[in-house]
């Protein structure tokens, strides 16, 4: 199996203080992956040092085995990234957007972007920066489908979304991936809203990565308990 | 992808592009119109003796504008890709990442350019009809160091929105500030034609500290 993303050693410290040492996985090409954490484990680190916003002290990573620090942007076409708070060019408006990015994906697929855009009712000058969190987490979503890319780097995609809004999305995204057979590597501290779309999941505590291995395999461990309790189990009560 | 580059900075600048036009418009136009109004009512000769006894170039009230508009233009323009680290998403576009921030400085340069263009012209053209063509020459001449102080502005102010920690943009800052005052420290007219092409190598060398901000961006510098 083609492996999508390798990080091998990883070791990261802000200031004196350590996020993780000799942090090593990989990730292969179909498999939804969920990097899941408490607050401050590094989710967003990893994230930002995978898609190159961060050097990190010691270690490696490749996507589609070229180095972060140096990815080719023909091979950034692949790579589809949502960053935490479904952060996008807001001053924009829903048109504008597509237009925008439409120039830049060879497989840009439109029409994935205006059926989901079709399902919030609002028309195509409607600026991102006046919808409400809900929609404009739809809005990165269709611009994430549309890029057509191998590989979706998706950054606490459910922060700030009510629970309809979250349902919608991680429905969306499941059945994507699956009939797509894209490789998703995403963050989440909303760990049921996982359950449902991740293959597999790494677990982390400070410092380290506490478990790496396939949900199903994970839940069939702990009977009775969803990957929720069995987070919490692992990694203590806040 | 470079018009579309073009298109993105065109959407956030915009409305602040037409409010920069409209105050340069209306305060080129107010300075021309009392100009005019003086040839008028005391004759050309006047604005003649006055350029000749003031060493004045008539229109020393703008000489801050374009710096002013400069600042401000990259302040609207950088700014937003600050604001939730957007500059990442700027960065992930599959473009080249040098490239795509040097159109968006280029887009800020040419902006300012058709601006102070179209304000030189017309103050040529108005002045001509008063006083004589040297005269003129000499005017354009010192205003000449305004625009480049425009240019200075908004790169270096460019600069300073983009680097990601505070200690580095306040040196940025400074030196900005220390520009400013280089730039406007003498009134005198022309005085700084020897130094113009020295002035606008430093403006560009404000290119240099916007790559090394968004270097330190991509290696995660932060205070």
């Amino acid at each position: 199996m083609e492996t999508v993303i390798k990080c091998e050693h990883l070791t990261h410290y802000y200031g004196k203080r350590k996020i993780y040492e000799d942090l090593n996985f990989e990730v292969s090409k179909g498999a939804v992956i969920g990097l899941l954490g408490k607050n401050g484990t590094g989710k967003t680190t990893t994230i930002n040092i995978l898609m190159g916003y961060l050097k990190p002290k010691s270690g490696r990573c490749t996507i589609f085995g070229e180095d972060v620090q140096n990815i080719k942007p023909e091979t950034r076409a692949r790579i589809a990234l949502l960053l935490e708070g479904h952060v996008q060019h807001s001053y924009m408006s829903i048109e504008q957007i597509e237009r925008f990015y439409s120039a830049f994906y060879l497989k840009w697929n439109k029409k994935a972007y205006y059926d989901l855009m079709d399902k919030l009712k609002v028309a195509p000058g409607q600026k991102i920066s006046r919808m409400s969190n809900g929609q404009r987490s739809q809005v990165a979503l269709g611009l994430i489908l549309a890029q057509n890319a191998d590989l979706l780097v998706l950054d606490d995609f459910s922060l700030g979304l009510d629970p309809g809004y979250r349902r919608l999305f991680c429905e969306y995204l499941r059945d994507y991936a699956r009939n797509e057979g894209k490789t998703v590597f995403l963050t989440s501290h909303i760990i049921q809203d996982l359950e449902k779309i991740i293959d597999e999941c790494i677990i982390m505590d400070y410092g380290r990565i506490l478990v790496q291995e396939k949900t199903a395999t994970l839940i069939a461990r702990y009977p009775g308990m969803t990957l929720e309790d069995i987070f919490i189990e692992l990694t203590g009560k806040y | 992808m470079k018009k579309m580059i073009f298109y993105k900075e065109w959407i956030k600048t915009r409305w602040y592009m037409l409010a920069a036009a409209a105050v340069l418009i209306s305060g080129t136009a107010y300075i021309l119109l009392g100009l005019g109004k003086a040839a008028q009512f005391k004759g050309n000769a006047f604005l003649w003796g006055y350029v000749i006894a003031h060493d004045s170039v008539l229109i020393e009230q703008l000489r801050y504008l374009p710096f002013i508009l400069g600042g401000l233009l990259a302040v609207v323009q950088m700014l937003p890709e600050l604001a939730g680290k957007r500059l990442k998403l700027t960065l992930h576009i599959p473009y080249p990442q040098w490239k795509t921030i040097l159109l968006m400085c280029l887009y800020g340069i040419a902006a300012l350019s058709v601006l102070f263009s179209v304000q030189a012209v017309a103050v040529s053209i108005a002045l001509n009809r008063w006083i004589a063509a040297e005269l003129v020459c000499r005017i354009m001449k010192t205003a000449a160091v305004w625009y480049l102080a425009g240019f200075v502005s908004y790169i270096w102010s460019a600069s300073v929105c983009l680097e990601p920690s505070w200690k580095m943009r306040t040196l940025l800052l400074v030196l900005l500030a220390g520009m400013a005052h280089l730039l406007f420290i003498s009134p005198v007219p022309e005085a700084y034609n020897g130094f113009l092409p020295w002035l606008a190598l430093y403006s560009a060398a404000g290119l240099c500290m916007v790559f090394h901000g968004i270097a330190r961006f991509k290696e995660g510098v932060q205070d």
